[in-house]
């Protein structure tokens, strides 16, 4: 018979290769096909999707911001980019590198698998936000078109990707950037720049040196008549009306987040009664349309009526019916304040005096 | 309240015209769907129609696949597909797909959408999406002896002038009221009452624009098709389904057969 | 791009998609807000309660007890294992009948009328000896234990207690990352795995679904039971002081039946951190009131959707298996039959886990039903020891009346304490009956995801065993 502690040792040993080999995001075999994903495939798409960018931008690419881009040789670049000139994708011209109508349609159609997967993430899985775009990053490259209308069609063919940029259509239209100056914001209004006039260069100077730059997000504090308010990259930015028009934004979805003036639903207790005002932006997909089946609508009355141990999930009653929610889900309800009327001092059950 | 048994023996109301005849259902003459909350008593009420005897758990989702049964009643053949329980038809999930296509592509002769009595109001939400889709519609309002312990009273005769299609209460356990929805059966297929359906009224803000443009856009191009505004809502939602339908036309198969009905029925 | 000229279809879904990015993803939400809003008006005009006065509500106090923070969890356990008990000990009595008549009576009957028409004994081997007595096995082994559990369990679910099972037990599947009906499935599955996989279909979450799927096999199938309750009355049992044999034993059983649970809580945990990654996703789930069964109905329903629906599927499988287990108890090659080959040859990996080729071999050929595995194991045990006098010859299962005897074939095929205990960790982590194989492939349709929930608690079985195994030994020596 074999020594056990030798078995043991050697059992361990075994383990612990194949958990070096295996170790999911960390061992070698991840680390193997990380090395494999700068494919030509991946390489051309992530350049098509680079030139698309800055030209939204209106930003001239260069072969060093290609190298930059895709962290790759200034040689490599100039290869990949005579390569693309070759097939008809790109080609170079006063304003730099530049996207044929070809090259364009293909890279829309990346940036249409790279946006439905990241819906996909958001809608139907419970992948956590901030990995939505890393793993649509990966995925872009690996779904065939085909697969991705299957998907497409079983989402309910969405329009918008979960950050609120349009999805392409499969045939490669995309609406038209509607531009609007930064001044035509309201206040609570999120935007993202999009250009900033050079003309009169005094104004851009200023605007500039304020380290304003497109592709930034704003959001909007204060408008007066005498200046506006925002906050970008978490710092607070006042313009006066005149700067504020020569910088160009689209209008995100962002701000129909409704804020922290509500409390969520979860801070009721056993007995309370409020009044819904609504569902957070952040709860989408199947998840938001199934609360709102079971009637999570505005105006809906809901009382607390159990809870199990650890208060996760809670029961409530909605409409008549007991329906049980997680914490997590409940605290993207939001209620009106003040409105849950505590119940008599004699309607409480002996237990719960206890 | 009605006296039930007065009711049972009069000739209409006789349940002795009720010949279930489970799953063997090789020749009909109208197809009747069945829709319903979870826990609204969806399967007893099939079982009652058809002698079948279907088990359907608690939740929603028990029932991925319909299941189908046949009755016959005052010399009609029926088919009935017990569709699968669910609280809403507007979303992607596979349950509710199955009983939204089945409303609007399988063109049931009538849908009965089973109604839980006490709670009306979350019920009404399913009541009121099957009447965006389809004319012929019955609500059979049940447990209502649950309703009556709880001292619940639904005024169903205003309920069913409202809704503008026959509302029939039974106790589905007991087998009460049966006899009063196979006559409502009877009397919706063959045109003997005309359903005059509830439409939502309003879908608030800018987007009803957006609504009414598409839907005058499908009105335009098919002028028969009775449910315009629903299929409007539906393709502002993306709906493959119907995307697919509208581009080989298989929705036009909908407006012409509902169409000859209604000018039967005007005759 | 160049735009062909569209027909008015096309044009009628193109100006829908641009509207769609004008209108922003507000529809949906404002549909079912004005449906609400009409629904409400409605309800308010045409409903009216007479008496406003509160009257005591049962359901609430029902509910009240059940998911209390003290008594939840025991009731739940008791309820359990009532269900539980019930089912063992009424099954006891009618698969002895059937068991009587199918093999006992009917068996011989066969043999001799297959023998008076002149049937070639190699072919009454086969259909007789394999392939009707793993049927005959399979029925009276699992028809009664269902018949019983299953009514029961469908008797919990329509009065509405199984909901505030997932209820209460979402808190512990929500932290492993998993869906809070699981709870069910798995409770299910302790009825039949293979029903447990397609109770699944109330989970909506796909990810969530498969590791519901992967998981149920950790619950202690019916077919399961039996052995687990001879093996540890033999071994486990059998090691204590006789007055303290009975409880031991049970509580061996029970403590499987638990480890399964954490192991299906683990798993959970490790498949939603590797790959079905992933934080547990919404989960709202109707209460709904508490109704009273409808007992005749329900028992006629189970049995007839559940019962007979799992029983013919293990049926289809076992007719080929009986005749598979015939077959390598009767073909020899160089004098000795093929099992004897493969436990032979497979004995040094197995002692190495702390079983032996027999059980091995047995849970091979055994794979589509477990209630076999038994008198598979008997049957190949005396083969292999060449145990004279048990058993009707080469390649007929059996089992045996009395617990002693078999205990006896046990010890003289070389069973210690250890391969007991071993083998009833093996019976709870091995790969799912073929029914339940197929079972898992129809609902997932996906090769992949059958093959990592056939092969991935066999693997965890052989470690288990090993670790066991090795660190009894090492604390022995």
């Amino acid at each position: 018979m074999i020594d056990p502690l030798l078995a043991l040792l050697v059992a361990f040993a075994v383990f612990g290769i194949f958990a070096v080999l295996f170790w999911p995001g960390k061992g070698i075999y991840a680390a193997y096909k990380k090395a494999k994903r700068n494919t030509s495939r991946v390489l051309i798409e992530d350049t098509l999707k680079h030139l698309y960018d800055y030209e939204e931008r209106n930003v001239h690419s260069t072969l060093r911001s290609i190298a930059g881009h895709l962290s790759v040789s200034s040689d490599d670049a100039t290869k990949l980019v005579q390569k693309l000139q070759s097939m008809g994708l790109v080609e170079s011209g006063q304003d730099g590198i530049q996207l044929t109508s070809q090259g364009r349609s293909y890279a829309l159609r990346v940036i249409r698998i790279h946006r439905l997967w990241e819906r996909y993430l958001a809608d139907e899985t419970s992948v956590k936000e901030t990995e939505w775009h890393l793993e649509a990053e990966e995925k872009e490259h690996n779904i065939s078109i085909e697969e991705a209308e299957t998907l497409a069609a079983q989402m309910g063919n969405p329009v918008f990707d979960p950050h609120g940029d349009p999805i392409p259509t499969k045939e490669g239209e995309i609406p038209k950037r509607k531009d609007i100056s930064l001044s035509g914001l309201r206040s609570g209004e999120f935007g993202r720049i999009t250009h900033i006039e050079d003309e009169p260069q005094a104004i851009y100077i200023q605007l500039v040196a304020q380290g304003l730059y497109p592709g930034m997000q704003v959001r909007i504090m204060d408008v007066g008549k005498n200046r506006i308010k925002f906050e970008v990259n978490g710092e607070e930015c006042i313009l006066a009306p005149l700067f504020a028009a020569n910088v160009h934004v689209v209008p995100l979805l962002k701000q129909e987040d409704i804020t922290s003036e509500f409390k969520s639903l979860s801070s009721l207790r056993k007995g309370e009664k409020a009044v819904v005002a609504g569902i957070s932006k952040a709860c989408r997909g199947p998840q938001r349309r199934r609360l709102m089946d079971l009637g999570i609508v505005p105006g809906t009355v809901v009382t607390v009526e159990l809870e199990s141990i650890g208060r996760d999930p809670v029961a409530y009653n909605i409409k008549g019916a007991t329906i049980a929610i997680r914490k997590k889900n409940a605290d993207q309800i939001y209620i009106h304040p003040k409105v849950g009327e505590p119940r008599a001092y004699k309607e409480f059950s002996q237990e719960e005096l206890n | 309240m009605i006296d039930q048994s007065k009711c049972e023996a009069c000739p209409v109301h006789n349940t002795g015209n009720l010949k279930r005849l489970g799953i063997n259902m090789d020749k009909f003459d109208f197809v009747v769907a069945l829709a319903g909350n979870p826990n609204t008593g969806k399967s007893t009420v099939f079982n009652n129609l058809t002698g079948l005897k279907q088990h359907t758990g608690n939740w929603p989702g028990k029932t991925v696949t319909r299941a189908e049964g046949g009755f016959e009643f005052n010399n009609s053949r029926y088919k009935l597909i017990d569709l699968p329980g669910t609280y809403s038809l507007l979303s992607t999930s596979t349950d509710e797909e199955i009983a939204r296509d089945f409303i609007l592509f399988g063109q049931p002769d009538v849908t009965i959408v089973v109604v839980d009595a006490t709670r009306l109001e979350r019920n009404l939400n399913l009541v009121l999406q099957v009447l965006e889709i389809t004319e012929r519609a019955i609500v059979c309002l049940n447990l209502m002896d649950e309703a009556r312990r709880r001292y619940i009273e639904i005024d169903e005769r205003t309920l069913s002038r409202d809704l503008g299609i026959p509302v029939i209460p039974t106790e589905a356990r007991q087998g009460i009221g049966i006899p009063n929805l196979l006559t409502a059966i009877d009397e919706v297929v063959n045109g003997k009452f005309i359903c005059k359906p509830y439409r939502i009224t309003g879908t608030s803000k800018g987007l009803a624009k957006a609504v009414e443009y598409i839907t005058e856009k499908i009105k335009r191009q098919f002028p028969l098709l009775p449910n315009a505004r629903w299929v409007a809502l539906r393709l502002l939602e993306g709906d493959q389904k119907i995307i697919d339908a509208i581009r080989s036309g298989e929705i036009s198969g909908i407006a012409k057969r509902n169409s000859v009905e209604e000018n039967f029925a005007a005759v | 791009m160049t735009k062909i000229q569209l027909n008015e279809k096309e044009k009628l879904i193109a100006s829908a998609n641009t509207l769609r990015w004008e209108i922003g993803e507000s529809l949906h939400d404002s549909i079912i807000e004005s449906i609400y809003t009409d629904a409400a008006k409605i309800a308010n005009k045409v409903v009216k309660v007479k008496e406003q006065k509160k009257k005591y509500s049962y359901d609430q106090a029902i509910d009240r007890i059940v998911t209390s923070k003290w008594l939840g969890f025991p009731i739940m356990f008791l309820m359990l294992s009532v269900v539980f008990w019930v089912t063992i000990e009424g099954a006891n009595v009618p698969s002895g009948l059937i068991a009587n008549l199918l093999v006992d009576t009917l068996h011989p009957v066969l043999k001799d009328f297959a023998s008076s028409i002149g049937t070639p004994s190699w072919l009454s081997g086969v259909l007789i000896d394999g392939a009707y007595l793993a049927m005959a096995w399979v029925i009276s082994v699992m028809l009664p234990p269902m018949a019983i559990f299953f009514p029961l369990f469908t008797l919990l679910e329509d009065f509405g207690y199984l909901p505030r099972v997932a209820f209460n037990m979402d808190n512990l599947y929500r932290k492993v990352g998993a869906h809070g009906k699981q709870a069910l499935t798995m409770t299910m599955g302790f009825g039949c795995n293979a029903a447990g996989i397609i109770a699944t279909r109330i989970i909506d979450s796909p990810r969530e679904r498969i590791i519901a799927i992967i998981t149920n096999n950790f619950s202690l199938c019916n077919g399961r039971w039996p052995t687990q309750i001879l093996i540890a009355t033999i071994f486990i049992g059998g090691a204590v002081p006789a007055y303290l044999a009975g409880i031991v034993s049970a509580a061996a059983v029970v403590g499987i039946a638990l480890l399964g649970i954490i192991f299906s809580l683990v798993v959970s945990w490790g498949l939603s951190k590797t790959i079905l990654k992933g934080e547990a996703s919404a989960f709202s789930l109707e209460l709904p009131p508490y109704r009273p069964p409808r007992i005749l109905r329900t028992l006629y329903t189970s049995l007839i959707d559940r019962t007979i629906f799992v029983l013919w599927r293990a049926v289809v499988f076992a007719v080929p298996a009986g005749i598979v287990i015939w077959l390598v108890a009767n073909i020899t090659i160089g004098g000795t039959s093929i099992a004897e080959h493969f436990t032979n040859w497979s004995d040094p990996f197995a002692l190495l886990v702390g079983l032996n080729g027999v059980i091995l071999l047995a849970y091979i050929i055994a794979i589509p039903a477990n209630e076999i595995v038994v008198p598979t194991v008997l049957m190949l045990t005396v083969l292999v020891a060449g145990i004279a006098g048990v058993g009707s010859g080469d390649g007929v299962m059996f089992e045996l009346d009395s617990v002693a005897d078999t205990s006896a074939i046990l010890h003289a095929g070389g069973w210690t304490v250890l391969t007991g205990i071993n083998l009833m960790l093996f019976s709870l982590l091995h790969n799912p009956c073929s029914t339940t194989i197929y079972t898992i492939y129809k609902e997932t349709k996906s090769i992949k995801w059958t093959v990592i929930s056939s092969i991935l608690p066999v693997m965890m079985g052989f470690a288990v065993c090993f670790f066991v195994t090795q660190v009894w030994r090492l604390i022995a020596s």
